[in-house]
């Protein structure tokens, strides 16, 4: 089983093409060998206000019906709706059958209002992908943005949550990132972004561990793919990373009920 | 066979290459199954003399020449380019040029790059632009390098007709004269396919549709990148299996005038 563990759905602004892109997904997945998609959609306006992340989230439930075999689904929030943010965590995870939660940059992971999202995914068993990048400039566009060391401080502060830190090739230094989850041992890493750099993937397996990452694209889908095909380890490390370590995770819901 | 428009050796001065030797590079090239590369040197891109950073190119690749086809960093900003130019094509077999406008701080439309555009087109060289060499949100604190806009790249075609050049590692040409079927440039450019997309968005496909299968060309970027994305864009292309062979190789050949060699 192979499982893009940071995926998007299109946000649907009227009249665009969203159903057109959507497909496209599926049918890039199809191609590439992809079986299961884990999706978010983010609201083009952030940060998100509860409408703005409950239609998000709307449409991917629908996304999910579509194409149930292949859309699993993240609930997006904006952690500071705090009681709106936790009620449609609690909803779509067990209503809806969602699979876990997706924060963006309206917070710093490690900043308090963020802790209540992570205590309730570890009443629900389910895992945070959260947004990240570190660059040595300062990113005007994301004032808030996480980096691979606040994930390995709230992941330190909450080891019993599932704590993935996004895309490790579309943040930066990766090679920072990589250093900078090396203290903490429960958080995840996604290899997904578009940065395909020679090395990367090796130096994450030795420093990390292979157990620690899961393979993603995060839409840019030959690169995904390609740097995992390309890179020198184990077969046993490249099962574990395309899909062993996911399903671990996935499986840690039923754990919790 | 394969041929690649888009590889170094030597060394990045803000992170550590691997596979960055003549042997090593080779091991990744046989390791993909790629035959051959246009290869310059990393190394130049930083070098105030760049032409210090070519003949460590050439000596590293001497023993290699059947698989290593060595492209020249040409500073024209520097004092007596054109020996270096010289030296490159007539003593150490250059087929074609890198050019760095950002990194060496002079402008596409400048006379002296003008100059040098007229010069290689006269000993035909191939003229090779990577839009850009790193990603811009990794770069290091102490430099900051645009990369090159696509419109100057229009615009110097556009100058040039006489000249062939390839474009590396760029995208969204599609949203560019440059990937334009309507538009009057020349059809002396070809495009890398190092950052193009083959599925989604199939920047790709479009561009065989808007400009030609003659147009596109394998490019990876190795050592710096992986070169397995780029394969794996050309297996899942949405195209004719002559097409295909056109982007890995046939086209390369014909551009670097080894088609009938």
């Amino acid at each position: 089983m192979v499982i893009d563990a940071h995926a998007h759905l299109a946000w649907r602004a009227e009249g665009g093409d969203w159903e057109e892109r959507d497909r496209a997904l599926i049918d890039a997945a199809d191609r590439l060998g992809i079986d299961r998609l884990c999706c978010s959609i983010l609201t083009p306006a952030r940060p998100s206000d509860p409408d703005g992340f409950r239609q998000a989230n709307d449409w991917v439930a629908d996304g999910m019906a579509r194409y149930p075999d292949h859309v699993l689904g993240y609930c997006y929030v904006n952690p500071g709706h705090g009681r709106e943010a936790l009620a449609e965590i609690r909803h779509r995870i067990e209503d809806d059958g969602f699979i876990g939660v997706k924060l963006y940059n309206e917070y710093r992971c490690h900043e308090p209002v963020v802790w209540p999202v992570v205590e309730l995914c570890i009443e629900l068993g389910v895992p945070i992908l959260h947004h990240a990048g570190h660059s040595h400039y300062y990113v005007e566009a994301q004032p808030r943005m996480s980096d691979g060391g606040m994930i390995a401080e709230l992941a330190n502060r909450y080891p019993e949550a599932m704590i993935i830190c996004g895309h490790i090739g579309g943040g930066g230094d990766w090679e920072w990132t990589i250093e900078a989850l090396r203290h903490a041992p429960t958080a995840f890493l996604d290899t997904s972004g578009s940065v395909i750099d020679e090395g990367m993937i090796e130096m994450a397996v030795d420093v990390l561990g292979a157990d620690r990452l899961l393979f993603a694209c995060d839409m840019s889908m030959t690169a995904g793919v390609g740097k995992i095909r390309g890179a020198r380890i184990s077969d046993d490390d490249r099962r574990k990373i395309l899909g062993g370590n996911m399903e671990r995770i996935l499986a840690r819901r039923g754990e919790a009920r | 066979m394969i041929v690649d428009m888009s590889a170094y050796l030597g060394h990045w001065p803000f992170r550590r290459l691997r596979h960055n030797t003549a042997d090593g590079l080779l091991a990744l090239m046989d390791r993909a199954g790629i035959d051959m590369a246009c290869t310059s040197s990393a190394g130049a891109i930083f070098y105030k003399n760049s032409q210090a950073g070519n003949e460590e190119l050439a000596e590293q690749i001497a023993p290699h020449r059947d698989r290593l086809i060595p492209f020249a960093v040409i500073n024209p900003t520097y004092a007596d380019w054109e020996h270096d130019l010289a030296v490159c094509a007539d003593e150490l077999g250059a087929r074609g040029l890198r050019l760095y406008p950002n990194y060496h701080n002079y402008s596409l439309a400048d006379a002296c790059c003008n100059e040098l555009i007229a010069a290689a087109a006269d000993r035909d060289l191939v003229v090779s632009i990577p839009v850009r060499q790193i990603d811009q949100r990794q770069r290091h604190w102490l430099i900051e390098v645009p990369d090159v806009a696509l419109h100057d790249l229009a615009a110097l075609v556009a100058r040039h007709p006489g000249a062939r050049f390839v474009f590396l590692n760029g995208l969204n040409f599609v949203s560019s004269p440059l990937g334009s079927a309507d538009d009057d440039l020349p059809d002396n450019y070809a495009i890398g396919i190092s950052r193009l997309s083959a599925v989604m968005q199939a920047e790709i496909k479009q561009l065989l549709e808007t400009l030609g299968t003659d147009r596109v060309v394998f490019a990876t970027g190795m050592p710096f990148k992986y070169p397995e994305p780029a394969l794996l864009k050309v297996e899942v292309l949405d195209a004719a299996e002559e097409e295909k062979q056109a982007i890995l190789a046939g086209n390369a050949l014909r551009l670097l005038g080894m088609d009938a060699d």
